[in-house]
């Protein structure tokens, strides 16, 4: 009789270990899947001309996505630029006083902003920025990502600002440093790491984001100069050519695609890695 | 005799809780005094007092005066008291992030004071020499400290704080963390370093106690029990209390 | 600490700012959105007729959208998820294979949502078409379970990281204590893993359900974008996200810009709701 119930029991032990290895391929398939599609049909369409041209129409020759990618540099670039150093600075802030009142209410904000899906950005930018300037820009486009970049950064530089020892802060102010030199000079140097992880967190988010960049960045088949033009970034070109009847534009989509794809692995890659450290 | 500290009726509380009940005495230059006394009794709260570092605990009020040199040092900035009073902690804590080099001479980078080259590199000859540490760092001098062992780090943390060329240093458990060779070794150096420098040190190790210091004082409970030469308060003490303290570290 | 009173000040500008923005932010998009909320009222929310040409607008269609593919997609997530889990943070901790598994998932949790969109449709959809010639249902391929299947994926990876992390904090002690009485490995999952990890499913579901509620691009490729009730699983339909990523750019009637504003503060409420109630519970369990 008890032998009985262990053979059963054996029996479900390992359908289950079984039914676990055949999900965890499933999901590897899945992550395979979408490698193979976007390398085996995206890198037939890489080539000079693909990266040095600009957009053009269906069935055209000569035609490519540079204007994407270097739109995509600078609504990311300027988004960087902005929000890094306020994030370190709120960072700093909410790790210094974390009682203080403000502090607690900045805390929820910044928990609310994480919430936010991102296309909601895209609208109150919009209503900020389009509506006023009467036409779309990379720069409203700039501050629909920086709302979503921003949290990612505070988190990061709050998060290593407090696990800096209390004895290197200790050994810094015995020396006769103030606080604030403390700060600067003790505690940041040593909580860089989590800072550089936070940003690159951060960026590798905003270079895959289209939603926010619908109605702000907007597109262009332009190489633009000024931020108060719209531009198009990479993933809006994704967007509109794989949602496209045109197979010759759904072939630059893959394309595309696989420069981005290649470009955010490397980023989650990376920081998993200065995580690890 | 001139004296370096004087403290006078301190009392120190953390919120309700007394954790210093009235404390006075003098400190004396070119000397090395022992603090010792069971855990709780308040002795690293007062080295703390010594450079303001108390103050970094929440909800700590202090009473009473503590001058250095005949000046009160609550009336000044505390950054100007602690670039003249330096500080070893217990765990070592050299910057990570810095050299060895740079560590020594941190007190002048970080504070923003120049420093020619030439003037860097004598100071960090100086203060590694002091610290005994010179020979075995000189040709590393630019890599970072995170290889030096324990003793080791401690030593450069010593350089680091005897760089500012201060009139005291405080002492916090210096080796209680480390080995015994690392301690020897310490203690020797705690010795020759009295010359140049008044030392208070904090310890639970009596037998250092012993074998280091000029002076000691027992504190129990938040009081100052006694406080006297070494020699008389190890082989005759005047207060029961720390006979029997001594007598119950020496016989365990 | 205790900076000078200068620095303090200066820091503290930085969170007051912060909060600033973020009270703009509530203000902008209730005032964009009163002309709506004052044109339809309550009668929005149960309204499920989106028709521009005969100037009708209700939201119901899209706030079940919304609901219907997040739910479906945590039904399809929630399971595979705590395999996942299972797999990484009971099975096999240590080694190569937890390392490769937590790879993917690494990898998986960086593809942009517009790339997976674009896989959803290409892959997946001619799939789930095939599925519904079989099934005998209208093969449009896009659908509302398209969607979800495309959601689950991607909530797949954070869910499984937060699940295997309270995984391997069920005491060693409780796992080898069963062991050592002969139970199987399952039966350590059922009476000793699972009980443990189950408040920590929650606040993953909760956390997911945030995420995926708000998911815009991926969803929009394979949904479908009709503006009508589902009436079955296959149905395409559209939601609150996918409305505004087709049609906010569309229309110039700035009165339909309000409607479109207003289905977003219900998304954005929805979002708030569960993304905090998700962090209070995940800090609960990680406490």
């Amino acid at each position: 009789m008890r032998d009985d119930r262990l053979s059963q029991r054996i029996l479900i032990d390992r359908t289950l270990k079984g039914l676990l290895v055949g999900v965890a391929l499933i999901v590897a398939l899945v992550l395979m899947s979408i490698i193979w599609f976007v390398a085996s049909r995206g890198i037939g369409a890489i080539n000079w001309t693909f990266l040095t041209s600009l957009q053009g129409s269906p069935g055209a020759s000569n035609v490519g996505i540079v204007n994407a990618i270097l739109g995509t540099v600078m609504v990311a670039g300027l988004t960087t630029l902005v929000v890094i150093p306020f994030g370190i600075w709120c960072g700093i802030a909410m790790a210094e006083y974390p009682h203080h009142p403000l502090i607690r209410w900045a805390m929820m904000g910044i928990d609310a902003l994480q919430s936010i899906p991102s296309i909601l950005f895209g609208i109150l930018a919009y209503l900020w920025i389009v509506v006023p300037m009467g036409h779309f820009s990379s720069l409203s486009g700039s501050v629909a990502l920086a709302f979503i970049m921003l949290p990612m950064v505070v988190r990061s530089v709050e998060e290593s600002v407090k696990q800096v020892p209390l004895t290197l802060r200790e050994a810094s102010l015995a020396l006769g440093v103030s606080p604030t030199r403390t700060i600067m000079k003790v505690v940041i140097p040593c909580g860089l790491n989590g800072i550089v992880t936070g940003a690159l967190l951060g960026l590798g988010r905003i270079v895959g984001e289209t939603a926010p960049l619908l109605f702000t960045a907007f597109g262009s088949p332009f190489l633009v100069a000024s931020v108060l033009e719209p531009v198009q970034t990479m993933p809006l070109l994704i967007y509109n050519y794989a949602t496209s009847p045109y197979p010759d534009w759904q072939q630059m989509g893959w394309g595309a695609s696989f420069i981005l794809l290649v470009f955010c692995f490397i980023l989650g890659l990376t920081t998993r890695f200065l995580v690890r450290k | 005799m001139t004296t370096t500290f004087d403290v006078s009726q301190l009392r120190v509380r953390i919120g309700k809780e007394s954790i210093i009940k009235g404390i006075s005495m003098s400190f004396f230059p070119h000397t090395v005094t022992s603090i010792m006394g069971p855990s709780g009794c308040g002795k690293t709260t007062f080295i703390r007092c010594m450079n303001r570092l108390h103050e970094l605990v929440p909800n700590i009020q202090v009473d009473g005066t503590i001058s250095l040199f005949n000046q009160d040092i609550f009336s000044v900035n505390p950054m100007l008291i602690r670039r003249q009073v330096g500080m070893v902690f217990q765990r070592p804590n050299p910057f990570p992030t810095m050299s060895i080099f740079d560590n020594v001479v941190a007190g002048y980078r970080l504070n923003g004071l120049p420093l020619s080259k030439a003037e860097a590199l004598r100071i960090v000859e100086l203060s590694l020499h002091k610290a005994g540490l010179w020979q075995e760092v000189k040709d590393v001098l630019h890599r970072k400290g995170a290889f030096l062992s324990g003793g080791q780090q401690q030593r450069l943390c010593i350089a680091r704080a005897l760089a500012m060329d201060p009139s005291v240093l405080l002492l916090d458990e210096p080796t209680s963390a480390l080995d015994p060779n690392s301690t020897a070794h310490i203690e020797d150096l705690i010795a020759e370093l009295k010359e140049s420098v008044s030392i208070i040190m904090v310890t639970h190790n009596i037998g250092q106690a012993s074998r280091v210091s000029d002076y000691t004082a027992f504190f129990l409970g938040g009081e100052l029990i006694e406080y006297g030469t070494t020699q008389k308060l190890f082989t005759v003490p005047d207060d029961p209390r720390t006979e029997e303290y001594l007598s119950r570290k020496f016989g365990s | 600490m205790h900076h000078n009173r200068w620095f303090k000040f200066g820091l503290l500008m930085g969170p007051f700012v912060l909060m600033v923005l973020v009270v703009c932010m509530v203000v902008t998009l209730g005032w964009a959105a009163w002309p709506s909320v004052a044109e339809v009222g309550l009668g929005f929310y149960v309204t499920d007729v989106w028709d521009p040409v005969h100037d009708v607008y209700g939201g119901a269609v899209f706030i079940w959208g919304s609901l219907l593919t997040t739910g479906l997609a945590i039904l399809l997530a929630a399971p595979v998820s705590f395999a996942i889990a299972l797999f990484t943070g009971y099975y096999f901790c240590n080694g190569v294979l937890a390392l490769v598994a937590q790879w993917v998932l690494d990898l998986l949790a960086s593809v942009p949502s517009v790339i997976f969109g674009f896989w959803g449709l290409m892959v997946l959809v001619p799939m789930i078409r095939l599925m519904e010639t079989h099934l005998g249902v209208p093969p449009y391929g896009v659908g509302l379970f398209s969607a979800a299947m495309v959601l689950a994926f991607m909530m797949m990876p954070l869910m499984a990281s937060l699940l295997r992390d309270i995984m391997l904090t069920v005491p060693a002690d409780l796992k080898e204590g069963a062991l050592a009485l002969g139970a199987t490995s399952f039966e350590v999952v059922k009476h000793v893993v699972w009980p443990h990890t189950l408040p920590g499913m929650v606040s993953a579901i909760m956390l997911g359900v945030g995420r995926a509620i708000g998911e815009t691009m991926a969803v929009t490729m394979v949904i479908g974008n009709a503006n009508h009730w589902p009436t079955h699983l296959f149905d395409p339909s559209n939601t609150i996200a996918s409305l505004i990523a087709s049609d906010f750019g569309e229309t110039s009637d700035p009165l339909v810009i309000s409607h479109l504003i207003h289905l977003g503060l219900v998304l954005l409420l929805l979002s708030l709701v569960t993304g905090f109630l998700g962090r209070r519970l995940v800090r609960m369990t990680r406490a």
